[in-house]
């Protein structure tokens, strides 16, 4: 397995070589967050808005991605206290064919209660990520899921598992940087054997720029 | 008696089997016996052989120069036997002969020689000395001929039909000496000679204005038109781009917001996540789908394709400059016809007899 792996990176660096051009890509979004807790003692439901920056450096078929998101998010209904939502995320990825992307990194999240402590949630993920031009070559429909490989929460339940995923489309503008975004995203964390789960998904609509 | 009979047959046989030779031979007799008997001065003698070998010389192909050389020895020993009247005759034949031959003064006395040149400038004939075989571009290059004239004379130089009717006018007037001519290869309207034969004729006329002598070569005349380029192909098939779209674009846009719409839908499922609520799935699902239909009309099957068609365009354009240089450069070519000249053998006519 690990031959086999070994052999993969190996081949993809070599290719990577023949095509040494750094293409550092940005991007900025809005994300609508939708924080839904369900736990032994009811289910706790919050939503609000964040914002999301992005940026990766793109060396042949390897690239460097990290970004980072901030916002904050209120109990459905108005009760309840608000949270402060921020994820960081720094990915190390490789293309080994044109329409698919293999990332892994660690990802963190924390929510922040006044007064009360913070959840801090780091999970090292491994995700993958298909993608292709479906209108001409404007526009790009992607699919991506992850699966948590290991994970560190400060709660009281042990961690079972977590997945997530992203699908939506990216506009290019013909001979532009400029790129939009539409998707949809979400993440899904299981604890203590399912007696706790913890679900924020959310549309993303961003803006970016990219040097192809 | 029989050994007698046969050893004559073999003899006559032996005799008969270089008969060519053997006429050879007798003619360089002849006439090496007749200069011979000319510097002996045994000018009866002289002026039998040399008779009888201009008349071997007469029928056989022999070179102009040997004969017109016959000719003078037969005319000196004419005119030394005090037969005036035949030298002249004989001195005519080979201005006749040939109009630039001049008696070698080392060898002939002055009275012959005063004799010969004074037939010389009596006799009003003309030769026509023609190149080889020569290509001219008409109405470009020339096919140029020279024609020598015994003495000077009045001379009308045109070329003819075979049947003599006139072709071409090329000269009429006076030549002291000889004349350098030439010809465009046309005929008298300027276009190209639409016969395969004709003559070149030279008529001498003596100052009187009478016909002296007619003087003319066939000419065989071949137009050579230039090969012409072949027309370019035209673009092929394969290398012209579709100018219209087909359906795959429009399939792969319907197929592609289909799929990705779908993983919209599904991906709570697909995660393990049941209970979300599906207004911003299904948002983000509809604008995809919008824009699907949008590329799909975009790359609706049949739309013209610009860029293709301003692609194919620039290879047509290219096609028809090609036709365009093609086109001009044959318009050169055929204006390039070339005409092969060839010469035959001269003949001379006298109308009148000496």
């Amino acid at each position: 397995m690990k031959r086999g792996l070994g052999v993969l990176v190996a081949a993809l660096a070599a290719s990577s070589i023949s095509a040494q051009t750094i293409r550092p890509v940005a991007n900025a979004a809005v994300v609508t967050a939708r924080v839904r807790s369900e736990l032994p003692a009811g289910t706790e439901e919050l939503s609000g808005t964040a914002l999301r920056g992005t940026g990766a450096v793109a060396f042949g078929r390897f690239h460097l991605l990290a970004s980072y998101l901030q916002g904050s998010v209120q109990p459905d209904g108005g009760a309840g206290q608000s949270r402060d939502l921020a994820e960081g995320t720094v990915l190390l990825g490789a293309v080994p064919f044109k329409w698919l992307t293999l990332e892994t990194g660690p990802y963190a999240r924390a929510y922040s209660t006044p007064g009360a402590t913070t959840q801090r949630w780091v999970f090292w993920e491994l995700r993958a990520r298909a993608a292709g031009a479906f209108i001409g070559s404007a526009v790009h429909g992607y699919a991506e899921l992850w699966r948590a490989l290991t994970a560190d929460v400060n709660v009281p339940e042990p961690f079972d598992h977590a997945e997530g995923g992203e699908a939506g489309m990216i506009v290019r503008l013909a001979r532009s940087p400029l790129e939009g975004r539409l998707a949809y995203r979400i993440d899904h964390v299981v604890l203590g054997g399912g007696s706790r789960t913890e679900t924020v998904d959310g549309v993303i609509i961003g803006i970016g720029v990219a040097w192809r | 008696m029989k050994r007698h009979v046969a050893w004559l047959c073999a003899l006559a046989c032996a005799a008969g089997a270089a008969p060519s030779r053997g006429q050879a031979q007798t003619a360089d007799t002849l006439f090496a016996t007749g200069v011979r008997a000319y510097k002996n001065l045994e000018f009866d003698l002289a002026a039998s052989l040399l008779r009888r070998d201009l008349a071997r010389r007469n029928v056989a192909a022999v070179p102009v120069a040997e004969r017109a050389r016959g000719l003078a020895y037969l005319g000196a020993a004419e005119w030394f036997r005090g037969r005036r009247d035949s030298a002249v005759v004989v001195f005519r034949r080979l201005v006749m002969l040939d109009p630039r031959y001049r008696p070698d003064r080392l060898i002939f006395p002055p009275e012959v020689t005063s004799a010969f040149d004074a037939v010389r400038l009596q006799t009003k004939t003309a030769l026509i000395v023609l190149p080889g075989d020569t290509a001219v571009v008409l109405g470009t290059t020339l096919y140029r001929f020279w024609i020598v004239v015994s003495s000077f004379q009045q001379i009308d130089v045109s070329l003819r039909y075979e049947d003599g009717a006139p072709f071409r006018p090329l000269y009429v007037g006076p030549v002291g000496d000889s004349l350098d001519m030439s010809w465009d290869g046309l005929d008298a309207a300027g276009g190209p000679p639409a016969v395969s034969r004709m003559v070149l004729r030279v008529l001498s006329r003596a100052p009187t204005g009478e016909l002296a002598s007619i003087v003319q070569v066939p000419l065989a005349v071949t137009l050579v038109p230039a090969d012409t380029l072949p027309w370019p192909p035209g673009p092929a098939a394969s290398d012209l781009l579709p100018e219209r779209a087909d359906g795959a674009a429009a399939k792969r846009a319907l197929l592609g917001g289909l799929l990705v719409s779908s993983a919209v839908l599904v991906l709570p499922a697909v995660v393990g996540e049941s209970d979300t609520p599906s207004e911003p799935r299904v948002a983000v699902a509809g604008t995809i789908g919008l824009a699907t239909a949008l590329g799909f009309i975009l790359h609706r099957p049949g739309r013209p394709l610009p860029d293709n068609v301003r692609a194919n365009q620039a290879q047509r354009d290219a096609w028809q400059q090609r036709i365009a240089s093609v086109t001009a450069e044959n318009a050169r070519r055929r204006r390039d016809v070339r005409l092969t000249v060839r010469g035959g053998e001269p003949t001379t006519i006298q109308p009148r007899g000496p």
